[in-house]
């Protein structure tokens, strides 16, 4: 059932695969990076031999890596646990020696990066990071050649009233996730949850870019009055290929909920939402939620060593389909 | 706790899983220590998971122990979910799914012309449609598997009764109950003997752990190879009974002529013997079957009409009754013979009590029933009442795939159905054998093919057609099937092949083509669109300039090419060596006269026109090129798109032309705009002045030249 694929160096803190699995980005508790590439796209014995590259990115720690989307080349996003983060991009003269430079590090400005997220639209690619001060950043990517000239576009906090500002603030972890939708008329919008000491950042919230006013408003919040307290560990939002609704999965200390959203703006702007379903989780946090590719099936991963896979019946009741152990010590 | 649905009270409207079982637990074997640091997952390919399993890193003294040395920092693994579905290999279930795409491809495409003919409304189209769907069935069933040779087909080994051939598969078995059942309409007239028909193909699959008339014959004809006096032997009766029962009458007559009282030495002795036998085997060998092909070579007398049907069997019962009551029988010397023959002789006449001790499995006493005691029965009606006493007096401990799916069939319960395919057979038959329940009955038509706001507005057909493609779209070497099964998905089928499509990978050139050329035939331009800005800039970015720019022209990416042109016209204004010009020509080539909003690139090719006949110049080739180089230059100058930053260029390259020998190529006014633009630099920066120091004495001597020519 399982097919080794590749085997990471010691000190391997986290890791991403690009947005078609072939390239393995590993992140290193010595603040380097490596990249592993898949030996053929065309077979199925497509196995990550030993990293294709490697090199010191940053001097402490890595927190997390990320693949910028393929409109823009091969490019990463390293973010550091020194509060810094910096772009990489795969460039060569010619295609057999490529090599990965640094395109732009962003400097801590006092409060460090937790997540970042890349949204390509139509016209630009945009970036948005969650910093441990509990503000949102969101940057604009101005030339589309090239990967460092970045402008801040707008920098706001995770709450609902625009006009509060929060000093003070500290928060551990963040989950941003774009809404995947591509093409023509899709509007810029991410959902983004914080674990934080003040309750009222933590609350999912879907933000939402309003053209006429260009400015950032959050558009609907995923909590239910009791919960919009509850640190959030993971967001992930569904790849929509029909369906009249968005489907949002959050997880929270509780479990995981399902989130049916619907994207029809009411007269107040602000989006319709229900919780369809509050899953069980894992025993201790999730880590991360991964929708496949129609949105039809959420893989999560938790503390509890298992990825468990959960399925909505034909009566659109979610329940576990399947988990796979990983924290036996199986040789 | 983990595993329980997320709404276990709610009302379901369709017992699709009546219950919520607990959740498989696949153990992953990844061999890296716990405790683990972290689980990343990823979906690969279609249903593909890879997963990195990440150490707790040690602390820095410990991690310089020897025992750690080398101990990796993770590994990533692949899991594949669905191992393989009822035994069959990896390479014959992609052999069916491949083979099954023209049959399925075919369906789709008459259902949408005969949708598009009348709306399918009409009952006429009804009954048209059913024989599509059952010739779509005849072509998938031979996919799956040739039919069990017939024993006229082989060299006959004269003691072998039960073919050693090749294994049945479950699959095909269920393919064809759900074709008997719900598409042949025919069929339903002569049920009873589809139904014998089929247990003689899938007798060994009706239980795996359970004693059947099939391995009861197979144990038999192991014995029977090393006893000499068969009659003799209790089994052989036996098994003559079993296949009797459930119809097997070729079988029958074949046991029954092993009979010693044929042997040439015994007729003698054995004379009314062997009457009874033989008389038994002819009225075996003649019994009244209902169904449509003689030609099949099997054994019995056909009947095509229900009529002629009642007819032969009361007169076929007739002869059974007088053999039975016939006085012969007092003669026969050899119990077992005499005892097994009357045996055979009840159940034809259908005595229960013989046919259910003759039986093993509930399927092949429903088929006797069928056989001998409700042989007038027609269609489905009260078929499910008899299974139901059948399996209460055969009681099974486990009920199997085929087994399950069966009950649902005669429950008439596509739910069940449905699951059952799902469950045993996988996704490929559900997809696929949708078909068929859907032509069968009109509650399944309208269960299945109903959209449903909790599936995203898609029915449960498409939702199986799109779960199936998914699964397809996991291997590469059935990816490119995936498309025809999304096309066939009214709802969401384009949005998840956009989705696939988007997660190919771009680096091999070829698998672009392949995959703007679905793009093109299910008219998806703004994902070819995408694509191709994907190949562009990776290409731009790994050095293949040229190869950047012909994708990025093809997606029409205006954004990225004026970029990519103001960048070259950056470039070329800074630097003025001829290798440089060598490298920009080709760009400036390929990315035309269109691109660039500003009319720069319009500029950059007249620019490249003039250092073309500059170079001509240069090497002292025809004067008329210096001519031309010349008229070039002051179009240049003159232009108001003239980018400034060229003049000095310019005015350099014009030195070479001042200084041509053979006649003066430019008038005092072309001088004078020359000296003018140099006027208007030198004011403009004082660094250009100290740079175009020596164009500008160059030209001011070969102006003054001019100038006093003239």
């Amino acid at each position: 059932m399982e097919r080794e694929l590749a085997t990471l160096e010691k000190g391997a803190i986290c890791c991403a695969w690009n947005y078609c699995g072939l390239r393995l980005a590993v992140g290193f508790v010595d603040g380097s990076i490596s990249i592993h590439d898949s030996l053929d796209s065309g077979s199925s014995s497509s196995a990550f031999p030993s990293s294709s590259s490697k090199w010191k990115a940053h001097a402490s720690s890595v927190l997390n890596v990320v693949w910028a989307p393929p409109e823009c080349g091969d490019a990463i996003a390293c973010i550091c646990n020194d509060g810094t983060f910096s772009l990489w991009e795969e460039t060569g003269e010619d295609t057999e020696h490529p090599t990965w430079k640094l395109c732009k590090l962003f400097e801590s400005s006092g409060s460090r990066v937790l997540d970042l997220q890349f949204g390509v639209f139509s016209t630009s690619l945009k970036m948005v990071a969650a910093c441990s001060d509990g503000y949102v950043k969101v940057y604009e990517l101005l030339d589309p050649l090239e990967f460092n000239k970045w402008q801040l576009q707008a920098g706001f906090q995770n709450v609902i009233d625009s006009v509060s500002r929060f000093g003070k603030v500290s928060c551990s972890s963040a989950s941003i996730a774009w809404n995947p939708q591509k093409g023509e008329g899709q509007r810029c919008s991410f959902v983004l949850g914080f674990s934080s000491d003040l309750p009222q950042l933590n609350s999912s919230k879907v933000w939402e870019f309003d053209e006429a006013h260009q400015r950032w408003i959050p558009v609907a919040e995923l909590a239910l009055p009791g919960d919009d307290s509850d640190m959030v560990h993971a967001v992930a939002w569904a790849p929509n290929i029909g369906r009249p609704f968005e489907v949002i999965a959050v997880a929270t200390c509780k479990g995981i909920a399902m989130w049916h959203v619907v994207l029809d703006p009411e007269s107040n702007g602000r989006l319709t939402t229900e919780k369809v379903a509050l899953l069980p989780g894992h025993d201790g946090e999730v880590w991360q939620l991964e929708w496949d590719m129609g949105g039809m099936t959420l893989a999560s991963t938790g503390s509890d060593g298992m990825v468990r896979l959960w399925q909505s019946n034909i009566n659109g009741i979610w329940h576990e389909h399947a988990s796979l152990d990983c924290s036996g010590a199986q040789s | 706790m983990p595993g329980r649905p997320s709404d276990p009270g709610s009302e379901a409207v369709v017992p699709f899983s009546p219950e919520f079982r607990d959740p498989v637990v696949y153990p992953v074997h990844h061999g890296v220590r716990p405790p683990l640091l972290r689980v990343y997952v990823a979906w690969s390919r279609g249903s593909l998971l890879h997963l990195a399993c990440l150490r707790q890193p040690l602390p820095e003294p410990e991690s310089e122990d020897s025992v750690d040395e080398g101990e990796a920092g993770g590994k990533v693994v692949e899991v594949r979910l669905r191992a393989g579905e009822e035994g069959i290999s990896e390479a014959h279930r992609r052999r069916i799914a491949y083979g099954s795409v023209p049959a399925f491809a075919l369906l789709q495409s008459r259902k949408n012309s005969l949708m598009a003919m009348s709306r399918m409304s009409s009952s006429l189209l009804h009954g048209e449609w059913w024989q599509h769907v059952l010739e779509y069935s005849k072509n998938i069933s031979e996919l799956l598997g040739t039919r069990r040779l017939s024993s006229n087909m082989v060299i006959e080994d004269p003691r072998m009764v039960v073919q050693p051939s090749e294994e049945p598969t479950s699959l095909k078995a269920a393919w064809e109950l759900m074709e008997i059942f719900y598409v042949d309409k025919q069929s339903l007239t002569w049920l009873p003997e589809r139904l014998v028909d089929w247990s003689e193909e899938y007798d060994s699959l009706l239980t795996r752990t359970e004693l059947t008339i099939h391995s009861k014959l197979v144990n038999m004809q192991k014995k029977l190879a090393n006893v000499k006096v068969v009659e003799d032997d209790p089994d052989y009766w036996e098994g003559m009974s079993s296949a009797l029962a459930v119809g097997w009458l070729d079988i029958v007559v074949k046991l029954l002529r092993f009979h010693g009282s044929y042997q040439l030495d015994q007729l003698d002795n054995r004379e009314t013997e062997n009457g009874l036998v033989e008389a038994v085997a002819v009225l075996v060998s003649t019994m009244p079957r209902l169904r449509p092909d003689p030609s099949s070579g099997k054994l019995g007398q056909f009947c095509k009409t229900r009529p002629d049907f009642i007819k032969a069997w009361e007169k076929w019962r007739g002869h059974l009754s007088k053999l039975e009551r016939s006085a012969f029988w007092v003669q026969c010397s050899h119990d077992r013979t005499r005892e097994g023959l009357q045996k055979l002789l009840k159940i034809m006449l259908g005595d229960i009590s013989n046919i259910t001790s003759a039986t093993c499995h509930w399927m092949e006493l429903l088929v006797s029933h069928l056989l001998y005691i409700r042989q007038f029965m027609v269609g489905l009606e009260g078929l499910n009442n008899l299974a139901h006493k059948c399996r209460q007096l055969k009681p099974t401990v486990h009920y199997n795939g085929l087994m399950s799916l069966l009950i649902g069939i005669l429950e008439e319960s596509p739910e069940v159905v449905l699951a059952e395919c799902s469950k045993t057979f996988g996704p490929w038959m559900v997809a696929h054998g949708i078909e068929l329940l859907t032509a069968g009955s009109d509650h399944a038509d309208i269960l299945l093919h109903e959209e449903r706001y909790s599936l995203g507005g898609i029915s449960v057909e498409e939702l199986h057609r799109l779960v199936y493609a998914q699964i397809l779209s996991s291997h590469p070497l059935t990816c490119q099937i995936a498309p025809t099964y999304l096309a066939s998905c009214p709802k969401q089928g384009i949005g998840l092949l956009e989705n696939l499509l988007y997660k190919q990978p771009i680096q091999h050139h070829q698998v672009i083509l392949k995959n703007l050329e679905i793009c093109r035939l299910y008219e998806l331009d703004n994902i070819s669109v995408n694509l191709m800005k994907i190949a562009g800039m990776y290409n731009w970015k790994h050095g293949r300039r040229g190869f950047g720019i012909y994708w990025l022209q093809l997606a029409c990416d205006e954004v990225r090419l004026n970029r990519i042109a103001q960048q070259l016209f950056d470039c070329i204004g800074k630097s003025l060596s001829d290798d440089s010009f060598k490298q920009w020509e080709g760009l400036l080539e390929l990315l035309g006269t269109q691109v660039g909003s500003s009319g720069g690139l319009e500029f950059l090719h007249k620019y490249r026109d003039f250092k073309r006949t500059l170079k001509q110049v240069e090497d002292g080739r025809a004067s008329n090129a210096a001519r031309q180089a010349a008229e070039s230059l002051m179009q240049l100058m003159r232009s108001p798109s003239t980018p400034r930053q060229f003049w000095l260029p310019l005015l350099h390259d014009s030195v070479k032309l001042l200084n041509w020998k053979a006649r003066p190529l430019l008038s005092v006014s072309e001088m004078n705009l020359l000296l003018n633009k140099l006027q208007d630099l030198s004011m403009g920066k004082l660094m250009l002045i100290l740079t175009a120091a020596a164009s500008l004495s160059a030209l001011c001597i070969s102006g003054r030249k001019i100038l006093n020519v003239l």
